[in-house]
This record gives structure tokens, C-alpha cells and sequence, in this order.
């Protein structure tokens, strides 16, 4: 369903600087996968989140979607049928609006902003019922700013608000990743129960190698803007934590780190 | 009697300048975005409402109009800093700068001269038999003075200013009110909506400007003249009273920022009329106004990083 073909991607273009992180790489993704990605820092994994959702554009290539080229179309135009959980909890909601303006907000997603009621009432129980799949007493503070609340819970929200309106494809960005251990583990199983609750197509990219064991349909290890490996079905469910780190290490041993 | 008087000033002054405070409340608080353009803006409405009122246009058409006009001039922001790219003062900048020539023709022109293009003035003089808020229903029912009061003036400011502030309540509540915060807050929430972030800041920039050049109407009814001098100081009189409100009544949950804003813009003037009656000349106002303005910053800076400490 989602298809990268000969994407180029340079840094600092046309300065002494310049990088290239992408040459034409290729990368797709079949409708109902769930695909953990891991890689060093710098191997490419946040880019590619970024050029498919549409904050960076590449220098070359294509992105098809279903068959049809979104290459150039704008973030927030993608963002209609691709949803997206970032590292830092704070971006995925405001601040300043309740839970309930959050969620009012998040479930008026591709319907018109007009003149009409911010919050309809109706759907309060709606919302409240879907905080309680989260299970970390939100649904009793309807009326707090979100602010207020910790980071775990910030980031259930935005997991949930992403999921609010039908999505085809659900990018998680290092989702876990900013939260401690006991919240990071509350987060990721929330994940994995909404993906298989939607059988959403969904691509994450996480540092935590046993995350991506434990989790998802198959596996990929990027590098210096290539994929090294590979891994669906029975293969990745007999791979393990070891086995990554094997691989994980001997590369960095290779590029000197 | 002449702190009666002074009070009397300050009260119409604070709703007058409650109206484009509520615009910089839209745009300086919940866009996080300083809107120089402004300085401009409330000349364009005085201008036009002016113009307009010399036509014979009634006064509450005029008003709608001026408000229009200033929305198409925040727009004109907007679009600068949005679509070109160019930094939010810098844009506000250039539409304030343009709207000088903008303003000065609309003047002459409205004046029925012909533009030479040297030497002009924008100043359009509201004629004592031109239709006024002032001198024609509703307000009229009201008795001219009191006690020497201008209780006419005093209570269509007022009133006018309510109006704004309702109407403003109930648009922040609807979900074009709440992008907007939305965007302020968290640009990238709103494009994850499947949102422009940047046409709900253009929508906020229109509104915050639609609102200074109505209260630039409102100074040009009740002055009986549109000039020059208006515009100047604008900006600092809009967002110390935005500060100002939110600073000292912020912590009161019952209470609407709108609510908070009108209040901030009455302690302002309040401010500036306690230094007219200790006998300050008026040719220090200016100077006044920058200091209260760094005072509102320090403060709300004080308060600020002590809730943060907290």
C-alpha cells in the first residue's frame, strides 16, 4: 500500500556540508502490516517518517500510496489518512485545551471547522468510554488542561486522538521513547492493542530492540540510509534481542562508532 | 469634578481600546503572534468609517465595513508571513508601512480632492450633521449628559464593547474558535487535523486586525475626526492591556480572558489618566505608555517563571 521508490534525500544541500542520507532507496510496506524499524542515530528511520508524512520532501523518487503518487502533496493534506505519534508527548496534543477540547477537536478530523459548537455534548461518553481503554483515570478529568497531565498520559491521549478518525496508515515516531520504563511498556501494549483492535497498516520506529521483537509483524534494521535487514512471519518471530544486537554491533563497528 | 471627568475618560478610552485589545488577545495571546500591523490598521478603520459617515452611509454599516476593511489588511499579514515566509514583525511591519500611502489616499480621496500625491495629510473630519453612533438609534435614547457625564458616549462604548466580547466568546467556543487555539498552542496538532495551520493563522490575523480597525471606528466617531496621530502607539497600548488583564486577573478560573482583557485595557487607561490628574503634560503620554508597557512585560514575566518554579 505504501510504496517508496528511488527516494534521494540530501542535507545542507549545495553547502561544502552536504550529506547524502537517502540514494535511491527503496522501501514498502504491505496493507496490514505492522513494521517495527530499528537503526543507529543517523541511519535514516525518522527521515523516512518524515518524507512519507510529508514534513521533509525529497530530492528524487516517489511516494505512492495505494498506487497514487503523494510526493507532492502537503503534510497536513497526508495527514487526512495518515496518522502520526511523535517522541515528545507535548506534540501530539495542546496544552492550553482540556482533554475534552483535545478530543472534541481530534474527532471533527476531515469535517469542516465551521461556525458550529467546539464540543458537542452527545459525544462525551464516547470519548470517556475510549479513555477508559487507556485505563489511567482520564476519563473522570474530561475538564483539565492537558498540560496538567504527565507525560504517559499526554502520550495515551495522543495515541488515542490519533486513532479517533479512520486511518489507513499509522506512523509511530520513537513514540515511547521520552517515557520511563513502567509508562514506555503501558504505552507500547495501548499500541499494540489498538492496532489489532483497527488492523490498521502501522510503521514504527523504536530504540527499544525487545519493542520490536515483541511487537509487530515484521522487522527491518536501517543503516546509513539502507535497510540490512529484513525480517517477516516466522523469521522474526524466531529472532531475538541477541540476535539484533549482533547485527547492531557489528555495523557500528564497521562505520567506527 | 475633574477626576470625575478624568474617570470618565478613562472608562471610554478602556472600552474603546478593549476592542482592539480583545484583537490583540486573538492574535498577540492565542496565535503567539506580534502584530505590528496594527499601527496601521486602526487608521484604516477610523479612515473608512469617516469616509463613509461623510457619505451618509449609516454608522453601523460603516462600522461593519471598516471591520471588513481591517480584516482584508490582516489577511494581507497573514499571507506575507504564512505564504512568503517573511517573519511575523517584519510582515506586520510592511503592511503597517503600506497601509500609510493606503490610508493618506482614502483620506484625500474621501475628502472628494483629487491626489496629487504630495504634501497630504490623512485627515477626514467627521462634519457635526454626519451620522455618528452617536446621533442615531439605539444611542439616542440615551440623555446626552449627566452631571456632565457624556453618558451617551460612555454606554455605547460600553455596549459595543460587550457586543465584541460576546460574540468573541461564543466564536472561541465554536470549532473554528478552538483550531485557532489549537494552532496557537501546537501548530503540528493542527496539521495532524488535516489542517492548514497557516490558513487558521491568516483567519486569526483577520480578526484581530477586523477588530483594531473597528475600534479605530469607534475613536473616529467620537473625536469627529480620522487623523494621522491614531494610529501611533497602538500596539502598545493593545498588548499592555492584553498583559495587563491576563496578568492581574488570571488566576480567577470564573473569569473570561475577554472579560480579563477589557478589565487590563480600563487599568491602562486608568494608569494614564492618574498621571494626567497629578499633572503630567500630555506630551509625556507616550512615554508613559512604553513604561507601563515594560512594567505589564516584567510582571507577567515575574508571575510566569514563578509558576513555573511552583
Amino acid at each position: 500500500m505504501l510504496e517508496l521508490q528511488d527516494i534521494t534525500k540530501k542535507f545542507m544541500k549545495g553547502t561544502p556540508d552536504e550529506t547524502t542520507l537517502f540514494d535511491y532507496f527503496s522501501f514498502s510496506v504491505k496493507k496490514g502490516e505492522f513494521v517495527s524499524v530499528v537503526g543507529s542515530n543517523g541511519s535514516g528511520k525518522t527521515t523516512m517518517l518524515n518524507l512519507i508524512c510529508g514534513t521533509y520532501q525529497p530530492d528524487g523518487g516517489k511516494i505512492l500510496f495505494e498506487g497514487r503518487d503523494i510526493s507532492r502533496l502537503p503534510e497536513y493534506k497526508r495527514a487526512a489518512f495518515i496518522g502520526r505519534v511523535f517522541q515528545d508527548p507535548k506534540a501530539g496534543t495542546c496544552s492550553n485545551l482540556t482533554i475534552l477540547e483535545n478530543m472534541a477537536l481530534a474527532d471533527n478530523k476531515n469535517k469542516a471547522f465551521g461556525l458550529s459548537r467546539g464540543v458537542n455534548k452527545k459525544r462525551i461518553d464516547t470519548y470517556r468510554s475510549l479513555l477508559e481503554t487507556c485505563d489511567m483515570g482520564m476519563e473522570n478529568r474530561l475538564q483539565t488542561k492537558v498540560g496538567a497531565l504527565s507525560g504517559g498520559q499526554r502520550q495515551a491521549l495522543a495515541l488515542v486522538i490519533a486513532n479517533m478518525t479512520e486511518l489507513k496508515l499509522l506512523i509511530l515516531d520513537e513514540h515511547t521513547a521520552a517515557l520511563d520504563p513502567k509508562s514506555s511498556e503501558r504505552i507500547m501494549q495501548l499500541t499494540d492493542r489498538l492496532i489489532r483492535q483497527s488492523g490498521i497498516t502501522a510503521l514504527m520506529v523504536t530504540h527499544n530492540l525487545r519493542f520490536a521483537i515483541e511487537y509487530g509483524s515484521r522487522l527491518v534494521m536501517m543503516h546509513q540510509g539502507q535497510v540490512v535487514l529484513d525480517k517477516a512471519g516466522t523469521e522474526k518471530q524466531n529472532a531475538s534481542v541477541d540476535d539484533l544486537l549482533t547485527v547492531f554491533n557489528s555495523i557500528s563497528i564497521e562505520s567506527g562508532n | 469634578m475633574a477626576i470625575l471627568s478624568s474617570l470618565e475618560v478613562c472608562l471610554e478610552d478602556g472600552f474603546v481600546y478593549a476592542i482592539l485589545a480583545m484583537g490583540f488577545y486573538i492574535t498577540f495571546s492565542i496565535l503567539d503572534f506580534p502584530d505590528l500591523s496594527v499601527e496601521g490598521t486602526v487608521l484604516t478603520g477610523g479612515v473608512t468609517c469617516a469616509v463613509l459617515a461623510e457619505m451618509g452611509v449609516s454608522p453601523y454599516l460603516s462600522m461593519i465595513v471598516a471591520f471588513l476593511v481591517g480584516c482584508l489588511a490582516g489577511s494581507v499579514t497573514g499571507i506575507l508571513h504564512v505564504k512568503l515566509g517573511i517573519r511575523p514583525l517584519l510582515s506586520g511591519i510592511l503592511v503597517s508601512t503600506g497601509l500609510i500611502t493606503v490610508n493618506l489616499v482614502a483620506a484625500v480621496v474621501g475628502n472628494g480632492g483629487s491626489f496629487s500625491g504630495d504634501g497630504a495629510l490623512s485627515n477626514v473630519t467627521i462634519a457635526r450633521g454626519s451620522p455618528t453612533i452617536f446621533r442615531v438609534f439605539p444611542f439616542t435614547l440615551l440623555p446626552e449628559t449627566v452631571a456632565q457625564v457624556n453618558l451617551r458616549k460612555l454606554l455605547s462604548f460600553f455596549v459595543i464593547a460587550l457586543i465584541v466580547k460576546l460574540l468573541l466568546d461564543v466564536y472561541l467556543k465554536t470549532k473554528s474558535g478552538l483550531l485557532l487555539f489549537a494552532t496557537g498552542d501546537n501548530a503540528q496538532f493542527t496539521t495532524m487535523l488535516a489542517r492548514n495551520p497557516g490558513s487558521s493563522k491568516i483567519l486569526g490575523l483577520a480578526l484581530g486586525n477586523g477588530l483594531a480597525a473597528l475600534s479605530g471606528a469607534l475613536i473616529a466617531q467620537s473625536r469627529g475626526n480620522a487623523n494621522q496621530g491614531m494610529g501611533l502607539g497602538m500596539v502598545v497600548i493593545g498588548i499592555a492591556s492584553v498583559i495587563i488583564g491576563l496578568s492581574v486577573f488570571g488566576k480567577l478560573r470564573f473569569m473570561k480572558p475577554t472579560t480579563m482583557v477589557i478589565f487590563g485595557s480600563v487599568i491602562y487607561q486608568a494608569c494614564l489618566g492618574v498621571a494626567s490628574i497629578l499633572g503630567v503634560p500630555s506630551a509625556y503620554n507616550k512615554l508613559i505608555m512604553a513604561l507601563l508597557f515594560t512594567a505589564a512585560l516584567v510582571l507577567s514575566g515575574r508571575l510566569g517563571r514563578k509558576k513555573q518554579e511552583a
